[in-house]
């Protein structure tokens, strides 16, 4: 479904320090750098799997998205996406694909969301009857009838993202790039989407490849996440893997029923957080039932929750560790 | 192929609808439709203070700019601006990931915005023919016809080579500004600032083999009836070799264009 194999991506940029000397001696000798965007990246992504694509600000993520859609030509590798070369644009390549830009509107700014959506049944030579059903389908589920007949450049930005959505699905595509879907919604309006795209996801059995900083989407949608770094693939495989390499230590949160010495958590683990009556110990994996039981037995316990650290934090450690 | 065409009424509605959007732009718009006039004003000062320059009359510089505003409002080379503007946000992409050719979608929607104004001054034109004294456009239907065709050639000449010239910016910022040299050079060979009757023999015959007399003074000079049989032909065939050019200019340059694209943003 998605091949990529040494894929990498080079840009030559213009750079000059700031200052008027250096914008005048720019004119007449240009300094150009090479920014090696993507380097040696592989990876291969079966039919109807959702996953999520990590790294922090320019790392590579959407450059990489960039190759798989055919927007940019890779500097090298082999990149396949439904048998088809994306670069080389083919219509029948692009009917089966579509890429949703949070920062980029796609939709005409001036007309109402409905028009807009006629243009693309033109664009991707839609029958009626099966525009229409995927039509009223979107709507019914993404909520958009209020929506419909208002000027885009007049709807929220989570209006306007679930108009988006719909767009760029009235063609059913086959794979779905997602570049920060849910960028600048609030938590109801990215539970909307994240709701939406797992639907999507398990009815169609659409490919979906999710690049957010929000780690509420890739939770919620993916198992299998890569994370990429000064545009190399630090790591590939099941989310939950990546949580047990780089997290050693899981987090046990107690509460008591009154306060306890301090010198009580001695050899039961690490105190993370103290939060008056709540009390959060990392602790490490293997230890964790043990620990648990302990504390029950001990000491005045309330209650007692065993979870892993937050996934950014996880990433935080990959990222700083590489 | 069949796609882009089932594409285009459509892609050309919706462009249409936005140009209609806002009644101050299509007011605006139209009335910069009229610039034509004012040269037109300046000539026909010319001619009461000077006389008829070369036998041009005033009822000649009326027909000849009447006609002119049409060509002026029928041109496509505002898609270099759009092609700019998209190139240099980064907007260029969300066209490249949909599978009609960017170049079509800045045809559609160049054709759209015309339509709003060609449907106010093709009626304000054709009653200006019939009211105005002088102005005298001698038409039987081949003549008739053949300036329709002419009129096509002119805007898919215009259009072609705006978006040939727009591809510039896949290496470069400065489109606009070297569009608008490109421009103000043509200006002369096209027959916008004069008649190129006007015009010295020697500029005179280097414009009837350039593609700006296409886009501008030859369906003009056809609709006036100042062409015969040999120089129609001759226009038609300089215009269509252009518009054959310009298509595989614009292919070998998209070839090599589109690779360059940073799809920069988002």
């Amino acid at each position: 479904m998605i091949e990529v194999r040494d894929l990498a991506k080079h840009f030559r940029v213009h750079r000059r320090p700031p200052g008027l000397r250096a914008s005048l001696r720019s004119l007449v000798r240009r300094e150009h750098v090479t920014v090696r965007a993507v380097e040696q990246v592989s990876f291969t992504i079966p039919a109807g799997q959702v996953v999520g694509f990590l790294g922090p600000n320019g790392a590579g993520k959407t450059t990489t998205l960039k190759c798989l859609t055919g927007l940019l030509h890779p500097t090298a590798g082999d990149v396949r996406v439904l048998g088809h070369t994306p670069h080389r644009r083919e219509p029948a390549f692009l009917r089966r694909i579509s890429l949703v830009m949070g920062q980029r509107n796609a939709l005409f700014w001036d007309l109402p969301a409905a028009d807009a959506f006629e243009v693309n049944r033109a664009i991707y030579g839609l029958a009626e009857a099966p525009y229409r059903s995927a039509l009223d389908e979107l709507v019914t589920l993404l909520d958009l009838e209020p929506l419909l007949t208002k000027q885009v450049r007049v709807l929220s930005l989570g209006e306007r993202m679930r108009c988006e959505l719909a767009g760029a699905l009235l063609h059913r595509p086959d794979v779905l790039f997602l570049d920060e879907p849910t960028l600048g919604l609030d938590v109801n309006g990215q539970a909307a989407v994240r709701t939406f795209l797992r639907d999507y996801n398990a009815r169609y059995g659409a490919t979906v490849l999710l690049t957010s900083h929000y780690m509420g989407d890739v939770t919620a949608l993916a198992r299998r996440v890569l994370v990429i770094d000064h545009g190399t693939l630090r790591f590939d495989g099941d989310l939950a893997a990546l949580v047990e390499a780089h997290s050693p230590h899981r987090l046990v949160r107690v509460t008591l029923r009154e306060a306890v010495p301090a010198q009580t958590w001695v050899g039961l683990g690490e105190v993370s957080e103290v939060d008056g009556a709540v009390v959060t110990l990392a602790v490490p994996r293997a230890e964790t039932a043990a620990v648990a039981a302990r504390l029950l037995t001990t000491l005045p316990v309330e209650d007692v929750a065993i979870e892993d650290p937050p996934v950014e934090d996880i990433i935080r450690a990959v990222f700083a560790h590489a | 192929m069949r796609d882009v065409v089932t594409a285009y009424p459509p892609l050309v509605r919706s462009a249409t609808l936005v140009a209609a959007t806002y009644r101050g732009r299509v007011a605006l718009s139209l009335l910069t439709g009229f610039f034509p006039l004012l040269l037109m004003g300046v000539w026909l000062t010319i001619v009461a203070e000077g006389g008829p320059p070369k036998g041009w009359t005033t009822g000649d510089f009326l027909s000849y700019y009447a006609a002119a505003t049409l060509l002026w409002n029928l041109s496509g080379d505002h898609v270099v601006w759009q092609w700019d503007a998209d190139m240099r946000s980064g907007d260029l992409s969300v066209r490249l990931l949909r599978p009609v050719h960017p170049f079509h979608q800045y045809a559609t929607n160049d054709l759209g915005h015309r339509l709003i104004f060609l449907t106010v001054l093709v009626p304000a034109l054709v009653l200006a023919a019939l009211l105005v004294p002088g102005l005298d456009y001698p038409v039987g239907p081949v003549r008739l016809a053949a300036v329709a065709a002419a009129l096509v050639l002119a805007y898919a000449v215009s259009l072609l080579m705006a978006s040939t010239f727009a591809l510039i910016g896949f290496w470069s910022t400065q489109t606009s500004n070297a569009w608008l040299l490109w421009w103000g050079l043509g200006s002369f060979a096209s027959g916008w600032v004069a008649p190129l009757a006007l015009m010295p023999d020697w500029l005179r015959s280097v414009a009837v083999v350039l593609p700006f007399r296409t886009a501008m003074g030859f369906p003009v000079e056809l609709l006036m009836g100042r062409l015969d049989a040999r120089e129609t032909a001759y226009g038609f065939a300089v215009g269509l070799g252009w518009l054959a050019a310009f298509a595989v200019l614009y292919r070998v340059i998209w070839r090599h264009g589109v690779r360059r694209y940073q799809a920069v943003a988002g």
